[in-house]
């Protein structure tokens, strides 16, 4: 062995404090959730999507030229961007089979089935927490019995429930809401309630309500933070649901009635001349499947970056 | 608890939901606006009060109630206003397209659906597993309806046009061909669920510590995939084919009325456009109960397969 | 005798989003016939991903072996291909894992996870399988083994399921058998019964075994030979004796001096080592335990000390134990001041 200078032997002694200190800095669950989620190229595009037929949603039927049942007999199943010769407006997406312009229809449909879904799932998910979350705390009979009833309200298919709502109530936009949120929340109740069953056995509540931790402080610091990351990615992933349920009673006659527009009724007009004008289905179609991809795929994203078992 | 307590269970759960959907369905049926004999042309007295006994209609409520479920334990679920047939008869007659229909959708969705996410699964990370995915959220996010009509479009009108030969016709169901498209269509949905379900599976299993000891003891890829991997992943999706099987039957409606196939769809969308309260009414009971049925042949599937509910406490 | 196994000079890092995390870096030790190796360690130090190594179970995407030889046998492992080494898995070497509860296939019956093995590399026929299987159970003391092999993993008890897992690890004869953390998930009770049961089968068959624990109380009823690991590298290998009695690294002693006696003595304070083990993302440059040891020397943390001869085979990797160290160090170490 070489003989090495005896100075690089001086006694240095334990660093402790150096030892003790963690690597990489810590930074809270949210920050870290939210630059998980930026850096998702996918669920970003998806957002901005979103915001952006939001905004067309709230705009257009505003600023556009026609109303929405305004009829032109004079130019019906006109093609897109069909200028009319009366009055030089441009029909962006043409005219239906009353003349109406589409482009407006589709935007104020885009208001009626975003305002159904988002009520409805809004509905649902208050519903539900609340159900969920008595349910979910509370542990015990009271838990049981509540999780028999929901058993079996979902076993009733809730289709059925729907459509039997839907032939009592008036046909309209608050009747598809509550014929929705009738059935719907269960889903959200099973979740939270099921995290809180999890949740509260988990060690560090147990510590928390061992260190004297009051309820109010274990419920808001501890339970409803990890409760509401699994909530957040169930309301996104439910919207598209609640769109495609709207379409779907419209397509089958229990939509809204005319003369409001939704997506599904202006698809359901579209399906019925498709094969001659087949833009008047693609439009609506498109715009249903655009919107319930984007939300689909940002759940996915959020479910993604709020997950702490990716944690960086 | 054993197998026995466990089929027991599901039953009784079965029951409890019928009932309550025979309770639901009579009780919407009494609320609904109007007379249900107003429409029709104008009834003699005596027939009116002929018709009122049979129905019970001058009987309490709780009466007709349970006139209303002999009735259906009879297997006389009311006659439609519209057709003038008894329902049970029309039902006869439709359901069984419709069920033809729905059970192809149903076994190519199951089927391509678990092989689409097992190799999805496998292949993680490669273009194999992004394309599956792809499809599958394209198949989860467009509508049924909405698939039929570009089907029927495209393969069906559109081929033919460029082709000159008939693959697919758009409408009917007689021939083989006939009913490729509109299975396929109703399928789709359901297809993309199980493939993004049964690949998350899979990937849970795969992390699995026991996939772990079947490598060390020296298995190949293939074997611990299918012998030890996929028992074990598809669990989850066959919970989940009772809703499935919900959404196939109800996508069967649209489907139905898209391609003209003279299943119960068909009967149950007219019902709805001209107030055939009756017809609505019968057509609901049956399909729910249907389901419930479904749902209940899956949770006695699913206590079969997974030895840990035979003898243990099932955790829900 | 010859050597069941030669590990030279192991280098094996992860490659994760956040970089190159270099889990091993550089072992080497040797198993003769019927030994017993121990491996300790702290969680992390490397010791799973060095076992997992030698039968190449771990993932390769993120693993890999950036240097270094296996040699098992006359097996190259590290050049093997996975055909290979699905030859050699399960028959020249096999693994028992720490958590015997999620080890075991839950849906399928005990009794055919067995004879999977014993068909693959043996290939017995299904009715010789079935009672090289029932034989195997009463091997490892289960009762009722014709029974016991048509129920599920989920009707045993944690012991038995580890016995099972045993069993399966001997039914294809290996020459070494890599125990990871057997006892970890066990009660003491049972932890005494496994480790009993592991020892009579080392002497029915010879088999080399490595065990890799946390727990020095089990290490020292059963190994032949321990390697202290630490922070990716060995820090000193010997006998059980060497270790024991004349331990020859910092962080050996501190282990050491930190297992609780057994006096009720209340006035002596549990003793700990200070500090966390380095982040392997960026290893330190000199001695991986460097900033937590009471002999730290300039010298340590800049650079790795090679291994060191204490006394034949007793061999660490400190610097204090060169030729040029000042006994005056070499005191402040033994005081542990």
């Amino acid at each position: 062995m070489d003989k090495l200078d005896k100075s690089r032997f001086e006694w240095v002694g334990a660093n402790a404090l150096e030892g003790e200190g963690i690597a990489r800095p810590s930074i809270s669950y949210w920050k870290d959730a939210m630059k998980r989620l930026s850096k998702n190229k996918t669920a970003i595009v998806c957002l901005g999507v979103i915001i952006l037929i939001g905004l067309m949603a709230i705009v257009v039927p505003i600023i556009s030229p026609y109303t929405v049942s305004e009829q032109h007999y004079a130019h019906t199943n006109a093609v897109m961007g069909f200028k009319d010769p009366t009055d030089g407006h441009l029909h962006l997406f043409g005219t239906d089979k009353l003349g109406r312009d589409i482009f407006t229809r589709v935007w104020s449909g885009a208001r009626i089935s975003l305002f159904i879904a988002i009520t409805a799932v809004f509905v649902n998910f208050i519903i539900g927490i609340v159900y969920g979350g008595i349910a979910g705390y509370m542990g015990g009979m009271l838990d049981n019995v509540m999780m028999r009833f929901i058993e079996i309200i979902n076993g009733i298919p809730y289709l059925i429930i729907v459509i039997l709502l839907m032939m009592v109530l008036k046909p309209g936009t608050t009747t598809i809401i509550i014929a929705y949120a009738a059935v719907g929340w269960t889903g959200m109740a099973r979740l939270v309630r099921g995290q809180l069953m999890s949740l509260k056995e988990q060690d560090y509540v147990v510590a928390a309500k061992v260190m004297g931790a009051k309820p109010a402080r274990i419920i808001a610091k501890h339970l409803l933070p990890n409760t509401l990351s699994v909530v957040i990615v169930n309301i996104t992933l439910a919207i598209p649901s609640a769109i495609f349920t709207e379409a779907f009673l419209s397509f089958i006659g229990l939509g809204v009635p005319v003369p409001l527009a939704s997506w599904g009724t202006l698809a359901n007009d579209g399906v019925k001349i498709f094969q001659m004008y087949p833009t008047q289905l693609m439009i609506p179609a498109l715009c249903i499947s655009i919107t319930m991809l984007s939300f689909n795929l940002l759940g996915d994203g959020l479910r993604d970056a709020l997950d702490p078992r990716l944690r960086r | 608890m054993t197998l026995v307590k466990y089929i027991g269970k599901r039953i009784f759960y079965a029951l409890l939901t019928l009932f309550a959907l025979v309770a639901l369905t009579f009780f919407m049926m009494r609320l609904l606006p109007g007379d249900p004999f107003i429409g029709q042309k104008a009834i003699p007295e005596a027939t009116r009060k002929a018709l009122d006994a049979k129905y019970g209609l001058d009987k309490s409520v709780l009466q007709q109630f349970l006139m209303y479920i002999g009735n259906i334990l009879k297997g006389d679920l009311g006659i439609s206003m519209h057709y003038n047939r008894p329902i049970t008869d029309i039902i006869a007659q439709a359901f069984p397209y419709s069920f033809n229909l729905g059970m192809r959708a149903l076994i190519f969705a199951t089927i391509a659906g678990v092989l689409l996410g097992i190799i999805a699964s496998v292949k993680r990370g490669t273009k194999w597993d992004t394309i599956s995915m792809m499809f599958a959220i394209i198949g989860v996010s467009v509508p049924s309806f909405i698939i039929g009509a570009l089907f029927q479009y495209f393969f069906g009108l559109k081929l033919y046009q460029w082709t000159g030969i008939k693959f697919f016709p758009i409408t009917g169901w007689n021939s083989e061909m006939s009913k490729i498209l509109p299975a396929f269509a109703l399928s789709f949905g359901s297809l993309a669920t199980v493939s993004r379900l049964m690949r998350t599976s899979m990937l849970d299993v795969l992390g699995q510590d026991y996939i772990k000891t079947a490598k060390s003891k020296g298995l190949s890829q293939k074997k611990i995939i299918w012998k030890h991997a996929v028992r074990n992943a598809i669990m989850p999706v066959v919970t989940v084919l009772g809703p499935i099987a919900a959404t196939v039957l109800t996508g069967a409606f649209v489907v139905e009325n898209i391609f003209s196939i003279p299943g119960m769809g068909k009967f149950f969308v007219l019902s709805i456009q001209v107030q055939d309260y009756t017809m609505i009414s019968g057509i609901t009971l049956f399909y729910g109960a249907f389901l419930v049925l479904a749902n209940l042949i899956v949770d006695l599937l699913y206590g079969l397969i997974d030895p840990r509910v035979k003898l243990t406490e099932l955790k829900e | 005798m010859s050597k069941v196994l030669v590990v030279n000079d192991l280098h094996v890092s992860f490659d994760t989003y956040a970089g190159e995390v270099q889990a091993v870096r550089g072992v080497n030790f040797e198993l003769e016939e019927g030994e017993v190796l121990a491996i300790v360690g702290e969680s992390g130090c490397g010791k799973s991903v060095t076992a997992q190594t030698i039968m190449k179970l771990n993932p390769m995407p993120p693993a890999r072996i950036v240097k270094g030889d296996i040699t098992l046998g006359e097996h190259d492992i590290v050049n093997a291909t996975e055909k290979e080494m699905m030859k050699i898995r399960g028959k020249e070497v096999s693994m028992i894992f720490q958590d015997p509860m999620t080890c075991l296939n839950p849906t399928m019956q005990v009794g055919k996870q067995l004879t999977e093995a014993i068909r693959h590399h043996r290939k017995l026929s299904k009715e010789d399988a079935n009672k090289e299987a029932i034989h195997l159970l009463e091997t490892v003391k289960i009762p009722n083994p014709a029974q016991r092999a048509k129920q599920y993993p989920h009707e045993f008890s944690g012991g038995m399921r580890q016995r099972v897992m045993i069993a399966m690890a001997l039914s294809c004869a290996p020459k070494l058998l890599i125990a990871d953390e057997p006892t970890t998930a066990l009660d003491v009770t049972i932890q005494a019964q496994i480790m009993d049961l592991l020892q009579e089968i080392k002497e029915k068959t010879n088999t080399a075994i490595i065990l890799i624990t946390h727990d020095l109380g089990v290490v020292a009823s059963m190994a032949d030979r321990v390697a202290v690991m630490y922070a990716g590298k060995i820090v000193e290998t010997g006998t059980a004796e060497d270790i024991f009695y004349r331990p020859s690294h910092p962080y050996t002693e501190a282990l050491l001096r930190s297992l609780p006696k057994t006096e009720l003595d209340r006035s002596v304070r549990l003793v700990s080592i200070a500090g966390t083990p380095p982040d392997l993302l960026l290893p330190p440059k000199g001695c991986g335990f460097a900033s937590r040891c009471t002999s730290c020397m300039k010298i340590c943390q800049t650079e790795l000390p090679p291994d060191f001869t204490v006394e034949g085979k007793h061999q660490s990797a400190c610097w204090l134990l060169h030729e040029d160290c000042p006994s005056k160090q070499c005191e402040v170490n033994s005081d542990g001041k």
